[in-house]
Protein backbone atom coordinates (compact mmCIF):
# COMPACT_ATOMS: atom_id res chain seq x y z
CA UNK A 1 0.00 0.00 0.00
CA UNK A 2 2.79 2.43 0.98
CA UNK A 3 4.64 1.64 -2.24
CA UNK A 4 1.53 2.44 -4.27
CA UNK A 5 1.16 5.85 -2.61
CA UNK A 6 4.84 6.56 -3.23
CA UNK A 7 4.47 5.68 -6.94
CA UNK A 8 1.36 7.89 -7.32
CA UNK A 9 3.09 10.82 -5.57
CA UNK A 10 6.14 10.40 -7.78
CA UNK A 11 3.95 10.34 -10.89
CA UNK A 12 2.12 13.51 -9.81
CA UNK A 13 5.44 15.20 -9.13
CA UNK A 14 6.73 14.16 -12.55
CA UNK A 15 3.56 15.43 -14.21
CA UNK A 16 3.93 18.79 -12.44
CA UNK A 17 7.53 19.01 -13.59
CA UNK A 18 6.55 18.25 -17.19
CA UNK A 19 3.76 20.85 -17.04
CA UNK A 20 6.12 23.48 -15.64
CA UNK A 21 8.72 22.77 -18.34
CA UNK A 22 6.08 22.86 -21.10
CA UNK A 23 4.78 26.18 -19.84
CA UNK A 24 8.27 27.60 -19.56
CA UNK A 25 9.25 26.44 -23.04
CA UNK A 26 6.14 27.07 -25.07
CA UNK A 27 4.01 29.54 -23.18
CA UNK A 28 6.56 32.12 -22.16
CA UNK A 29 4.85 35.46 -21.61
CA UNK A 30 7.96 37.59 -21.75
CA UNK A 31 6.43 39.71 -24.52
CA UNK A 32 3.81 40.89 -22.05
CA UNK A 33 6.36 42.01 -19.50
CA UNK A 34 6.52 45.80 -19.21
CA UNK A 35 9.65 47.41 -20.58
CA UNK A 36 11.52 48.94 -17.63
CA UNK A 37 13.34 51.23 -20.09
CA UNK A 38 10.24 52.40 -21.93
CA UNK A 39 10.61 55.76 -23.65
CA UNK A 40 7.06 56.81 -24.38
CA UNK A 41 6.96 59.29 -27.23
CA UNK A 42 3.17 59.40 -27.28
CA UNK A 43 3.10 62.01 -24.55
CA UNK A 44 5.30 64.26 -26.68
CA UNK A 45 3.09 63.86 -29.70
CA UNK A 46 -0.13 64.70 -27.90
CA UNK A 47 -1.15 68.08 -26.55
CA UNK A 48 -3.82 70.03 -24.79
CA UNK A 49 -6.72 69.91 -27.26
CA UNK A 50 -7.90 73.36 -26.20
CA UNK A 51 -4.83 74.72 -28.01
CA UNK A 52 -6.02 73.18 -31.26
CA UNK A 53 -7.96 75.92 -33.00
CA UNK A 54 -8.13 74.42 -36.48
CA UNK A 55 -10.05 71.61 -38.11
CA UNK A 56 -9.48 69.79 -41.39
CA UNK A 57 -11.93 71.07 -43.98
CA UNK A 58 -11.07 69.13 -47.12
CA UNK A 59 -8.50 66.99 -48.89
CA UNK A 60 -7.30 67.15 -52.46
CA UNK A 61 -5.80 63.92 -53.79
CA UNK A 62 -3.06 64.50 -56.32
CA UNK A 63 -2.41 62.34 -59.36
CA UNK A 64 1.34 62.97 -59.12
CA UNK A 65 3.39 60.06 -57.83
CA UNK A 66 5.76 62.24 -55.78
CA UNK A 67 5.00 65.71 -54.42
CA UNK A 68 7.25 68.32 -52.81
CA UNK A 69 5.70 71.78 -52.94
CA UNK A 70 2.41 73.63 -52.61
CA UNK A 71 1.52 77.27 -53.33
CA UNK A 72 -1.50 79.47 -53.91
CA UNK A 73 -2.10 82.33 -56.31
CA UNK A 74 -4.06 85.57 -55.92
CA UNK A 75 -7.32 83.77 -56.82
CA UNK A 76 -6.62 81.11 -54.17
CA UNK A 77 -6.00 78.41 -56.77
CA UNK A 78 -3.81 75.67 -55.36
CA UNK A 79 -0.64 74.56 -57.14
CA UNK A 80 1.05 71.22 -56.38
CA UNK A 81 4.54 70.50 -57.70
CA UNK A 82 6.45 67.26 -57.69
CA UNK A 83 8.19 64.78 -59.88
CA UNK A 84 7.34 65.27 -63.53
CA UNK A 85 4.54 67.78 -63.26
CA UNK A 86 2.53 70.58 -61.73
CA UNK A 87 -1.18 70.32 -60.96
CA UNK A 88 -3.55 73.25 -60.45
CA UNK A 89 -6.78 73.00 -58.45
CA UNK A 90 -9.44 75.56 -57.64
CA UNK A 91 -9.84 76.80 -54.07
CA UNK A 92 -12.58 74.17 -53.63
CA UNK A 93 -10.36 71.35 -54.82
CA UNK A 94 -11.68 71.04 -58.38
CA UNK A 95 -8.98 69.90 -60.78
CA UNK A 96 -8.21 72.63 -63.32
CA UNK A 97 -5.12 71.60 -65.24
CA UNK A 98 -1.82 69.80 -65.20
CA UNK A 99 1.38 70.32 -67.11
CA UNK A 100 4.50 68.23 -67.36
CA UNK A 101 7.99 69.25 -66.35
CA UNK A 102 11.31 67.53 -66.84
CA UNK A 103 12.65 66.44 -63.47
CA UNK A 104 11.58 67.10 -59.91
CA UNK A 105 10.37 70.42 -58.55
CA UNK A 106 11.34 70.62 -54.86
CA UNK A 107 9.49 73.90 -54.26
CA UNK A 108 6.96 76.16 -55.95
CA UNK A 109 5.89 79.81 -55.70
CA UNK A 110 3.36 81.77 -57.76
CA UNK A 111 3.83 85.52 -58.21
CA UNK A 112 1.12 88.19 -58.59
CA UNK A 113 1.19 87.76 -62.39
CA UNK A 114 0.57 84.02 -61.95
CA UNK A 115 4.06 83.11 -63.10
CA UNK A 116 5.04 79.79 -61.56
CA UNK A 117 8.53 79.61 -60.07
CA UNK A 118 9.85 76.07 -59.65
CA UNK A 119 12.98 75.10 -57.72
CA UNK A 120 14.28 72.29 -59.93
CA UNK A 121 16.99 70.81 -57.69
CA UNK A 122 19.87 73.14 -58.64
CA UNK A 123 18.15 75.80 -60.77
CA UNK A 124 14.95 77.82 -61.15
CA UNK A 125 12.42 77.48 -63.95
CA UNK A 126 9.62 79.95 -64.58
CA UNK A 127 6.44 78.68 -66.25
CA UNK A 128 3.20 80.40 -67.11
CA UNK A 129 -0.23 79.15 -66.08
CA UNK A 130 -0.74 77.50 -69.46
CA UNK A 131 2.18 75.21 -68.83
CA UNK A 132 4.70 76.96 -71.07
CA UNK A 133 8.29 77.30 -69.94
CA UNK A 134 9.12 81.03 -69.92
CA UNK A 135 12.72 80.88 -68.81
CA UNK A 136 15.29 78.79 -67.01
CA UNK A 137 17.90 80.40 -64.79
CA UNK A 138 21.46 79.18 -64.61
CA UNK A 139 22.35 77.03 -61.64
CA UNK A 140 24.27 78.73 -58.81
CA UNK A 141 26.41 75.60 -58.50
CA UNK A 142 26.43 71.84 -58.87
CA UNK A 143 25.84 71.27 -55.17
CA UNK A 144 22.88 73.68 -55.03
CA UNK A 145 19.47 72.45 -53.88
CA UNK A 146 16.83 75.16 -54.22
CA UNK A 147 14.33 74.43 -51.46
CA UNK A 148 12.34 77.67 -51.28
CA UNK A 149 11.55 80.69 -53.44
CA UNK A 150 9.95 84.01 -52.48
CA UNK A 151 9.07 86.72 -54.96
CA UNK A 152 8.50 90.47 -54.43
CA UNK A 153 7.83 93.18 -57.02
CA UNK A 154 11.54 93.59 -57.67
CA UNK A 155 13.40 90.66 -56.16
CA UNK A 156 13.43 86.90 -56.08
CA UNK A 157 14.91 85.19 -53.01
CA UNK A 158 16.17 81.62 -53.25
CA UNK A 159 17.06 79.33 -50.35
CA UNK A 160 19.90 77.01 -51.34
CA UNK A 161 20.15 74.11 -48.89
CA UNK A 162 23.16 72.66 -50.66
CA UNK A 163 25.28 75.78 -50.28
CA UNK A 164 23.55 76.92 -47.07
CA UNK A 165 22.91 80.43 -48.32
CA UNK A 166 20.07 82.67 -49.52
CA UNK A 167 20.40 84.46 -52.87
CA UNK A 168 18.78 87.77 -53.79
CA UNK A 169 18.22 87.86 -57.53
CA UNK A 170 16.56 90.38 -59.80
CA UNK A 171 13.56 89.34 -61.87
CA UNK A 172 15.81 88.28 -64.74
CA UNK A 173 17.63 85.83 -62.49
CA UNK A 174 20.82 87.83 -62.06
CA UNK A 175 22.30 87.18 -58.62
CA UNK A 176 22.68 90.42 -56.64
CA UNK A 177 23.51 89.28 -53.10
CA UNK A 178 24.34 86.29 -50.96
CA UNK A 179 22.54 86.47 -47.61
CA UNK A 180 23.17 84.67 -44.32
CA UNK A 181 26.71 83.40 -44.81
CA UNK A 182 28.70 83.10 -41.61
CA UNK A 183 30.07 86.53 -40.73
CA UNK A 184 31.16 86.88 -37.08
CA UNK A 185 32.02 90.55 -37.60
CA UNK A 186 28.39 91.36 -38.42
CA UNK A 187 27.08 88.78 -35.93
CA UNK A 188 25.65 86.53 -38.62
CA UNK A 189 25.88 82.95 -37.28
CA UNK A 190 25.50 81.23 -40.67
CA UNK A 191 22.88 78.72 -41.68
CA UNK A 192 23.11 75.16 -40.36
CA UNK A 193 21.30 72.96 -42.86
CA UNK A 194 21.94 69.26 -42.20
CA UNK A 195 19.19 68.07 -44.57
CA UNK A 196 17.39 69.66 -47.55
CA UNK A 197 14.75 71.50 -45.53
CA UNK A 198 15.51 75.20 -45.69
CA UNK A 199 12.60 77.60 -46.07
CA UNK A 200 12.20 81.35 -46.45
CA UNK A 201 9.31 83.75 -46.92
CA UNK A 202 8.29 87.38 -47.21
CA UNK A 203 6.10 88.54 -44.31
CA UNK A 204 3.02 90.72 -44.94
CA UNK A 205 5.08 93.72 -43.74
CA UNK A 206 7.58 93.01 -46.53
CA UNK A 207 10.42 91.66 -44.38
CA UNK A 208 12.50 88.62 -45.30
CA UNK A 209 12.43 85.69 -42.87
CA UNK A 210 14.62 82.61 -43.21
CA UNK A 211 14.60 79.44 -41.10
CA UNK A 212 17.94 78.45 -39.64
CA UNK A 213 16.92 74.81 -39.18
CA UNK A 214 20.03 73.57 -37.38
CA UNK A 215 19.55 76.28 -34.75
CA UNK A 216 15.74 75.90 -34.65
CA UNK A 217 15.43 79.63 -35.26
CA UNK A 218 13.80 82.15 -37.55
CA UNK A 219 16.10 84.92 -38.74
CA UNK A 220 14.92 88.23 -40.13
CA UNK A 221 17.16 89.89 -42.72
CA UNK A 222 17.08 93.13 -44.62
CA UNK A 223 17.14 92.66 -48.38
CA UNK A 224 20.82 93.57 -48.44
CA UNK A 225 21.65 90.82 -45.95
CA UNK A 226 21.79 92.52 -42.54
CA UNK A 227 20.55 90.33 -39.71
CA UNK A 228 17.79 92.21 -37.89
CA UNK A 229 16.36 89.81 -35.36
CA UNK A 230 15.84 86.16 -34.50
CA UNK A 231 13.35 84.09 -32.55
CA UNK A 232 12.93 80.41 -31.77
CA UNK A 233 13.66 78.06 -28.92
CA UNK A 234 15.22 74.61 -29.17
CA UNK A 235 13.34 72.32 -26.82
CA UNK A 236 10.92 69.41 -26.94
CA UNK A 237 7.91 71.22 -25.57
CA UNK A 238 5.04 72.38 -27.76
CA UNK A 239 6.38 75.93 -27.64
CA UNK A 240 9.78 74.98 -29.05
CA UNK A 241 11.28 73.27 -32.07
CA UNK A 242 13.24 70.04 -31.77
CA UNK A 243 14.80 67.34 -33.88
CA UNK A 244 16.90 67.73 -36.94
CA UNK A 245 16.17 70.72 -39.16
CA UNK A 246 13.00 72.18 -37.74
CA UNK A 247 10.81 73.97 -38.55
CA UNK A 248 11.02 72.36 -41.98
CA UNK A 249 8.51 74.72 -43.62
CA UNK A 250 6.55 77.87 -42.81
CA UNK A 251 4.04 80.33 -44.24
CA UNK A 252 2.50 83.60 -43.08
CA UNK A 253 -1.07 84.39 -42.06
CA UNK A 254 -2.30 87.83 -43.02
CA UNK A 255 -1.67 89.28 -39.56
CA UNK A 256 1.99 88.28 -39.84
CA UNK A 257 1.66 85.14 -37.68
CA UNK A 258 3.91 82.23 -38.60
CA UNK A 259 2.44 78.84 -39.52
CA UNK A 260 5.18 76.24 -39.01
CA UNK A 261 5.50 72.55 -39.83
CA UNK A 262 7.92 70.07 -38.30
CA UNK A 263 9.19 66.59 -38.96
CA UNK A 264 10.20 64.01 -36.37
CA UNK A 265 7.22 65.04 -34.30
CA UNK A 266 4.88 65.85 -37.17
CA UNK A 267 2.96 68.96 -36.13
CA UNK A 268 1.75 72.23 -37.49
CA UNK A 269 1.61 75.20 -35.15
CA UNK A 270 0.98 78.92 -35.22
CA UNK A 271 3.22 81.56 -33.63
CA UNK A 272 2.46 85.24 -33.34
CA UNK A 273 4.43 87.69 -35.47
CA UNK A 274 6.65 88.20 -32.42
CA UNK A 275 7.44 84.49 -32.17
CA UNK A 276 5.17 83.54 -29.27
CA UNK A 277 3.44 80.18 -29.46
CA UNK A 278 -0.23 80.71 -30.23
CA UNK A 279 -2.09 77.56 -31.24
CA UNK A 280 -2.04 74.16 -32.94
CA UNK A 281 -3.25 73.43 -36.46
CA UNK A 282 -2.56 69.68 -36.58
CA UNK A 283 -0.71 67.11 -34.48
CA UNK A 284 1.12 63.86 -35.23
CA UNK A 285 -2.11 61.85 -35.08
CA UNK A 286 -3.16 63.52 -38.34
CA UNK A 287 -0.13 62.20 -40.23
CA UNK A 288 1.59 58.91 -40.98
CA UNK A 289 4.56 58.32 -38.70
CA UNK A 290 7.75 59.53 -40.34
CA UNK A 291 6.05 62.05 -42.61
CA UNK A 292 8.40 64.81 -43.65
CA UNK A 293 8.19 67.63 -46.14
CA UNK A 294 4.91 69.13 -44.92
CA UNK A 295 5.08 72.19 -47.16
CA UNK A 296 2.67 74.99 -46.28
CA UNK A 297 0.71 77.72 -48.00
CA UNK A 298 -1.94 80.16 -46.80
CA UNK A 299 -4.70 81.56 -49.00
CA UNK A 300 -6.55 84.88 -48.86
CA UNK A 301 -9.02 83.46 -46.33
CA UNK A 302 -6.20 82.37 -44.01
CA UNK A 303 -6.90 78.70 -44.67
CA UNK A 304 -3.79 76.65 -43.92
CA UNK A 305 -2.94 74.45 -46.90
CA UNK A 306 -0.71 71.51 -46.03
CA UNK A 307 1.08 69.24 -48.47
CA UNK A 308 1.09 65.63 -47.23
CA UNK A 309 3.68 63.86 -49.37
CA UNK A 310 3.07 60.45 -47.79
CA UNK A 311 -0.69 60.39 -48.33
CA UNK A 312 -0.18 62.20 -51.68
CA UNK A 313 -2.72 64.89 -50.94
CA UNK A 314 -3.17 68.52 -50.02
CA UNK A 315 -5.07 69.03 -46.79
CA UNK A 316 -6.88 72.24 -46.02
CA UNK A 317 -7.30 73.33 -42.41
CA UNK A 318 -9.68 76.09 -41.38
CA UNK A 319 -10.15 77.88 -38.09
CA UNK A 320 -12.83 76.34 -35.87
CA UNK A 321 -15.99 78.43 -35.57
CA UNK B 1 38.35 -22.49 -70.55
CA UNK B 2 39.30 -20.63 -67.32
CA UNK B 3 38.50 -22.40 -64.09
CA UNK B 4 36.69 -20.86 -61.15
CA UNK B 5 39.92 -19.94 -59.27
CA UNK B 6 41.24 -17.98 -62.24
CA UNK B 7 37.92 -16.18 -62.61
CA UNK B 8 37.93 -15.13 -58.94
CA UNK B 9 41.56 -13.92 -59.18
CA UNK B 10 40.69 -11.79 -62.20
CA UNK B 11 37.64 -10.39 -60.41
CA UNK B 12 39.63 -9.44 -57.30
CA UNK B 13 42.43 -7.82 -59.38
CA UNK B 14 39.83 -5.91 -61.39
CA UNK B 15 38.08 -4.70 -58.23
CA UNK B 16 41.38 -3.53 -56.71
CA UNK B 17 42.27 -1.65 -59.89
CA UNK B 18 38.82 -0.02 -60.08
CA UNK B 19 39.05 0.95 -56.40
CA UNK B 20 42.46 2.51 -56.92
CA UNK B 21 41.12 4.44 -59.92
CA UNK B 22 38.16 5.76 -57.94
CA UNK B 23 40.39 6.77 -55.02
CA UNK B 24 42.79 8.66 -57.29
CA UNK B 25 39.91 10.41 -59.04
CA UNK B 26 38.33 11.41 -55.72
CA UNK B 27 41.65 12.76 -54.44
CA UNK B 28 42.23 14.81 -57.57
CA UNK B 29 38.66 16.12 -57.46
CA UNK B 30 38.95 16.97 -53.75
CA UNK B 31 42.20 18.88 -54.25
CA UNK B 32 40.59 21.02 -56.96
CA UNK B 33 37.53 21.76 -54.83
CA UNK B 34 39.51 22.87 -51.80
CA UNK B 35 40.74 25.89 -53.63
CA UNK B 36 44.39 24.95 -53.60
CA UNK B 37 45.45 28.04 -55.44
CA UNK B 38 48.89 28.34 -53.90
CA UNK B 39 48.17 31.63 -52.11
CA UNK B 40 48.40 31.98 -48.33
CA UNK B 41 45.81 34.75 -48.07
CA UNK B 42 42.09 34.85 -48.78
CA UNK B 43 40.49 36.83 -51.55
CA UNK B 44 36.99 38.18 -50.96
CA UNK B 45 35.81 37.58 -54.49
CA UNK B 46 37.52 34.19 -54.95
CA UNK B 47 35.19 31.56 -56.41
CA UNK B 48 36.84 28.92 -54.22
CA UNK B 49 36.38 30.86 -50.98
CA UNK B 50 33.49 28.60 -49.92
CA UNK B 51 35.89 25.67 -49.68
CA UNK B 52 39.01 27.55 -48.68
CA UNK B 53 40.62 26.15 -45.55
CA UNK B 54 42.78 29.13 -44.62
CA UNK B 55 42.07 30.39 -41.04
CA UNK B 56 40.68 33.75 -42.20
CA UNK B 57 38.22 32.06 -44.56
CA UNK B 58 37.15 29.62 -41.85
CA UNK B 59 36.55 32.54 -39.48
CA UNK B 60 34.46 34.43 -42.02
CA UNK B 61 32.26 31.39 -42.49
CA UNK B 62 31.58 31.15 -38.76
CA UNK B 63 28.23 32.72 -37.94
CA UNK B 64 27.53 35.11 -35.06
CA UNK B 65 24.42 36.86 -33.78
CA UNK B 66 23.64 40.42 -34.84
CA UNK B 67 20.61 42.66 -34.72
CA UNK B 68 19.32 44.61 -37.64
CA UNK B 69 18.71 48.26 -36.60
CA UNK B 70 16.17 48.73 -39.37
CA UNK B 71 13.95 46.11 -37.71
CA UNK B 72 14.70 47.09 -34.09
CA UNK B 73 11.80 48.68 -32.19
CA UNK B 74 13.79 49.54 -29.01
CA UNK B 75 11.60 47.36 -26.78
CA UNK B 76 14.27 47.21 -24.05
CA UNK B 77 14.63 43.41 -24.10
CA UNK B 78 18.25 43.54 -25.26
CA UNK B 79 19.01 44.95 -21.81
CA UNK B 80 17.01 42.40 -19.86
CA UNK B 81 17.21 39.13 -21.82
CA UNK B 82 20.93 38.69 -22.48
CA UNK B 83 22.69 35.96 -20.47
CA UNK B 84 25.38 38.55 -19.71
CA UNK B 85 25.00 41.42 -17.25
CA UNK B 86 25.29 44.04 -18.60
CA UNK B 87 24.07 42.91 -21.99
CA UNK B 88 26.39 42.24 -24.94
CA UNK B 89 24.15 44.57 -26.94
CA UNK B 90 25.43 48.14 -26.90
CA UNK B 91 24.59 51.39 -28.53
CA UNK B 92 27.00 52.31 -31.33
CA UNK B 93 27.29 55.68 -33.00
CA UNK B 94 27.39 56.01 -36.78
CA UNK B 95 29.20 59.35 -36.83
CA UNK B 96 28.78 59.76 -40.58
CA UNK B 97 25.02 60.06 -40.02
CA UNK B 98 25.12 62.28 -36.92
CA UNK B 99 23.94 65.88 -37.14
CA UNK B 100 26.00 66.81 -34.04
CA UNK B 101 22.87 68.56 -32.78
CA UNK B 102 22.84 70.77 -29.72
CA UNK B 103 19.36 69.51 -28.85
CA UNK B 104 20.04 65.79 -29.26
CA UNK B 105 16.91 63.63 -29.01
CA UNK B 106 19.05 60.70 -27.89
CA UNK B 107 20.74 62.62 -25.11
CA UNK B 108 18.11 64.88 -23.59
CA UNK B 109 14.95 63.94 -21.75
CA UNK B 110 11.73 65.43 -23.13
CA UNK B 111 10.93 68.69 -21.42
CA UNK B 112 14.55 69.67 -20.94
CA UNK B 113 14.73 73.41 -21.17
CA UNK B 114 18.38 74.09 -20.44
CA UNK B 115 20.64 72.13 -22.73
CA UNK B 116 23.43 71.10 -20.39
CA UNK B 117 24.87 67.87 -19.01
CA UNK B 118 22.97 67.95 -15.72
CA UNK B 119 21.96 64.44 -14.68
CA UNK B 120 18.27 65.31 -14.60
CA UNK B 121 18.40 66.26 -18.28
CA UNK B 122 19.89 62.99 -19.49
CA UNK B 123 17.77 60.31 -21.10
CA UNK B 124 20.36 57.54 -20.63
CA UNK B 125 19.68 55.73 -17.32
CA UNK B 126 23.38 54.93 -16.83
CA UNK B 127 25.02 58.13 -18.10
CA UNK B 128 26.69 56.13 -20.88
CA UNK B 129 26.14 58.78 -23.55
CA UNK B 130 28.69 61.60 -23.30
CA UNK B 131 28.30 65.06 -24.78
CA UNK B 132 31.23 67.24 -25.79
CA UNK B 133 31.22 70.72 -27.32
CA UNK B 134 32.89 70.89 -30.74
CA UNK B 135 32.08 74.35 -32.09
CA UNK B 136 28.95 76.49 -32.08
CA UNK B 137 26.35 74.96 -32.43
CA UNK B 138 27.78 71.43 -32.72
CA UNK B 139 28.21 68.77 -30.04
CA UNK B 140 29.79 65.34 -30.31
CA UNK B 141 28.18 62.34 -28.62
CA UNK B 142 30.18 59.26 -27.64
CA UNK B 143 29.20 56.04 -25.90
CA UNK B 144 30.91 54.59 -22.85
CA UNK B 145 30.43 50.89 -23.56
CA UNK B 146 31.30 49.92 -20.01
CA UNK B 147 28.23 51.81 -18.83
CA UNK B 148 25.89 51.08 -21.73
CA UNK B 149 23.31 48.40 -20.96
CA UNK B 150 21.73 48.29 -24.42
CA UNK B 151 18.32 49.57 -23.32
CA UNK B 152 17.86 51.53 -26.56
CA UNK B 153 16.33 54.67 -25.04
CA UNK B 154 18.83 56.91 -26.79
CA UNK B 155 18.33 54.98 -30.02
CA UNK B 156 14.61 55.64 -29.88
CA UNK B 157 15.12 59.34 -29.14
CA UNK B 158 17.68 59.76 -31.90
CA UNK B 159 15.49 57.97 -34.43
CA UNK B 160 12.41 59.99 -33.48
CA UNK B 161 13.99 63.42 -33.59
CA UNK B 162 17.25 63.06 -35.45
CA UNK B 163 19.01 61.12 -38.15
CA UNK B 164 19.01 57.75 -36.37
CA UNK B 165 22.78 57.67 -36.01
CA UNK B 166 22.57 55.91 -32.62
CA UNK B 167 21.93 52.21 -33.23
CA UNK B 168 22.02 48.99 -31.21
CA UNK B 169 24.50 46.27 -32.12
CA UNK B 170 25.73 43.01 -30.58
CA UNK B 171 29.34 43.61 -29.53
CA UNK B 172 31.30 40.49 -30.32
CA UNK B 173 34.19 41.28 -28.00
CA UNK B 174 31.82 40.25 -25.18
CA UNK B 175 29.00 38.22 -26.80
CA UNK B 176 29.39 34.53 -25.90
CA UNK B 177 27.56 33.56 -29.12
CA UNK B 178 25.01 31.22 -27.53
CA UNK B 179 23.66 28.55 -29.81
CA UNK B 180 20.18 29.92 -29.14
CA UNK B 181 20.53 33.61 -28.29
CA UNK B 182 18.09 34.39 -25.50
CA UNK B 183 17.50 37.93 -26.78
CA UNK B 184 16.78 36.62 -30.27
CA UNK B 185 14.26 34.19 -28.77
CA UNK B 186 12.37 37.07 -27.16
CA UNK B 187 12.86 39.75 -29.82
CA UNK B 188 9.34 40.83 -30.85
CA UNK B 189 10.42 42.22 -34.21
CA UNK B 190 12.66 39.36 -35.34
CA UNK B 191 15.60 41.73 -35.62
CA UNK B 192 18.21 39.10 -34.68
CA UNK B 193 19.87 36.87 -37.23
CA UNK B 194 23.11 34.98 -37.79
CA UNK B 195 25.70 36.86 -39.83
CA UNK B 196 29.23 35.86 -40.92
CA UNK B 197 31.83 36.56 -38.21
CA UNK B 198 34.06 38.16 -40.82
CA UNK B 199 31.44 40.86 -41.45
CA UNK B 200 29.47 41.09 -38.21
CA UNK B 201 27.95 44.60 -38.36
CA UNK B 202 24.48 45.49 -39.58
CA UNK B 203 24.38 49.27 -39.48
CA UNK B 204 21.53 51.32 -40.89
CA UNK B 205 22.20 54.09 -43.36
CA UNK B 206 25.74 53.14 -44.24
CA UNK B 207 26.59 53.11 -47.89
CA UNK B 208 23.06 53.92 -49.02
CA UNK B 209 22.26 56.70 -51.46
CA UNK B 210 21.06 59.95 -50.00
CA UNK B 211 17.69 61.41 -50.89
CA UNK B 212 19.03 64.14 -53.08
CA UNK B 213 22.40 62.65 -53.76
CA UNK B 214 23.88 65.64 -51.96
CA UNK B 215 22.33 66.12 -48.57
CA UNK B 216 21.01 63.42 -46.32
CA UNK B 217 17.32 63.76 -45.62
CA UNK B 218 16.25 63.03 -42.08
Amino acid sequence: MKQKIFVIAALILLLCLILFMTRDLFFSHSENKPNPYEYDLKALKSADTTQSLYTEDRQIHTRLAEIHGVATDAADNIYIAGNGGVEIYSRDGVFLKKFSIKGTARCITVDVKDNIYLGMEDHVEIWNGSGKLITQWTSPGEESIITSIAVTDTWVFLADAGRKVVYRCDLSGKMIDRIGEKDPENKIPGFIVPSPYFDLGIAPDGSLWVVNPGRHEFEKYTFDGRLVSTWGEANMTMEGFCGCCNPSHFAFLHDGSFVTSEKGIERIKIYTSGGKFNSIVALSASFEEGTKGLDLAVDSRDRVIVLDPVKLMVRIFVKKK
Amino acid sequence: MPDRREFLNTLIRGSILAGLGLLSGALIFRTGKEGDCGFDFTCGSCSKSKDCKLPRALESRQMVWQLDPSKCIQCGRCATNCVLTPSAVKCVHVYAMCGYCDLCGGYFKPGTKTLNTAAENQLCPTNALKRKFVEDPFFEYTIDELLCIGCGKCVKGCGAFGNGSLQLQVRHDRCVNCNQCSIARNCPSGAFSRVPAGNPSLLKGMGTETETGKLKSS
